[in-house]
């Protein structure tokens, strides 16, 4: 990530990856995805969408289900 | 096998009076170690853990099984599974430490996710950047390897290899002869849970725990309360081997307090107490009023962990008011299996003497040591 608001979300990810937060982890990296997907870059938006759907899975996260719903709205997700 | 392993197992398979025990590359060469990890543990039912380790829903712990990575786990409904503890992807290892999962499986190295009945969840990334799917991954196939497993007696045994018989099959003798005791258990607590580690070859543990004929000499303790003739043997070919006492007697703290029994025993075990070695590393003691459970841990060809937990038939005797009772029984079993210590290191040590020829049973008092001996060695008998 790099510039704009994606650039205090980047040290955010970072100290949540230091800190094993995956709550946080799942939440920011939605937060992430979804501003790429705002942006129109859909490959983007769902590599973020990737990373907070696994650490949802992982923290037992309520956010999951929906997180999976946009991966398989891209066709990235069964 | 060559012809003179073959002669040799063949003396070991005779009646006991004619008898010769096990020769000594069962306890010190590492090729013997090496198949007796498939036709010993691998082949049959093996404790390897305690379902009081793992309580609650999500609870995982990682467990080295003879070299062999698996991972307990008491899944969202209760039940204790057990897989092998490598992720289908890279073979990384996927949980080094007990923990309580707050959701799923993730592997650390590319986070293939696993849920916790072994399912195969995500595969992030595989189809390439931000795709999880690839018609190459068929997810289905590719859940945790799940390896056979049943709880009994709180103990968590396994069949790797996948072959044995179910375990009710596997153990329809012992449970049948302690439908007495089929109860719940309560585990004692910290208080209730200790580890010795001995330099010896896990065997040697078994067939010390057979028998009786020993413990006038090593335990002169039990002399004056639980003499060699008040004691019995045990036998079931090809599967257990013991000693029961007749004269279970206990007498803890001043009296004033005493552990619940289990309920609805019949008479006979007012006084009679069992320990069987449920082959091939389980060791078993049962009570009116406690029992546990010994699990024998190969740490190596010459070095055994004895894990030995300590349960009871009510709820209430796990709390406070119970706990220096507890302790106390505690103390006087540690203080017993640590008089064995002695004797089975000796033994290991004695098995490094080129001369040593298996030893010659007593034909009386080595019976149960010699239906040990003719199981592991119809193991390798076997082909």
């Amino acid at each position: 990530m790099s510039g704009g608001p994606e650039q205090g979300l980047d040290r955010k990810l970072i100290e949540a990856h230091g800190r094993g937060d995956g709550d946080t982890l799942t939440r920011l990296y939605r937060q992430a995805a979804e501003l790429a997907e705002q942006a129109g870059d859909v490959d983007r938006a769902c590599f973020f969408y990737v990373h907070a759907y696994v650490f949802a899975l992982e923290a037992g996260h309520r956010d999951a289900d929906a997180i999976r719903a946009r991966l398989r709205h891209f066709g990235r997700e069964d | 096998m060559n012809a003179l392993d073959r002669d040799t197992l063949g003396a070991v398979l005779q009646p006991v009076s004619g008898a010769r025990g096990l020769p000594n590359n069962f306890y010190v060469d590492a090729g013997t170690f090496e198949e007796e990890k498939r036709r010993v543990f691998f082949d049959n039912w093996a404790g390897i853990g305690f379902a009081k380790d793992i309580p609650e829903p999500a609870d995982a712990r990682p467990i080295n099984f003879l070299g062999q990575p698996l991972l307990a786990v008491r899944d969202r409904e209760g039940r204790v599974r057990v897989f092998q503890n490598a992720c289908r992807h890279r073979g990384m290892i996927l949980v080094d430490e007990p923990c309580r999962l707050r959701g799923m499986i993730r592997c650390k190295y590319h986070s293939w996710v696993y849920a916790l009945d072994g399912e195969l969840r995500s595969t992030p990334h595989v189809g390439g950047p931000g795709n999880n799917l690839h018609e190459g991954i068929d997810r289905a196939s590719l859940g945790l390897v799940e390896i056979r497993s049943h709880v009994w007696r709180d103990v968590i045994f396994v069949n790797v290899s996948g072959d044995a018989p179910d375990f009710e099959t596997y153990a329809s003798a012992l449970i049948e002869r302690w439908r007495d005791f089929e109860r719940p258990l309560f585990h004692g607590g910290a208080d209730s849970s200790f580890r010795l580690d001995v330099a010896t070859n896990w065997k040697l543990a078994v067939e010390n725990y057979c028998e009786s004929y020993h413990l006038p000499w090593v335990h002169p303790g039990l002399n004056s309360y639980s003499r060699l003739e008040d004691h019995y043997h045990i036998i079931e070919q090809g599967r257990y081997a013991g000693q029961g006492t007749e004269v279970y007697n206990p007498s803890l703290g001043d009296g004033s307090l005493h552990f619940s029994d289990f309920a609805d025993l019949p008479a006979r075990w007012d006084s009679a107490a069992e320990y069987i070695a449920f082959f091939p590393n389980v060791l078993f003691g049962v009570h009116r009023d406690h029992a546990y459970a010994i699990l024998l841990e190969p740490t190596g060809l010459e070095s055994t962990a004895e894990h030995i937990e300590i349960y009871y038939a009510d709820e209430a005797m796990t709390g406070p008011e119970y706990s220096s009772l507890r302790a106390e029984n505690a103390a006087l079993w540690k203080d017993i299996f640590v008089e064995d210590i002695g004797v089975v290191e000796g033994m290991q040590k004695g098995r490094h003497a080129l001369a040593f020829d298996g030893g010659k049973f007593s034909p009386v008092m080595d019976e149960p040591t010699h239906a040990f001996h003719h199981w592991v060695a119809s193991r390798f008998a076997g082909g």
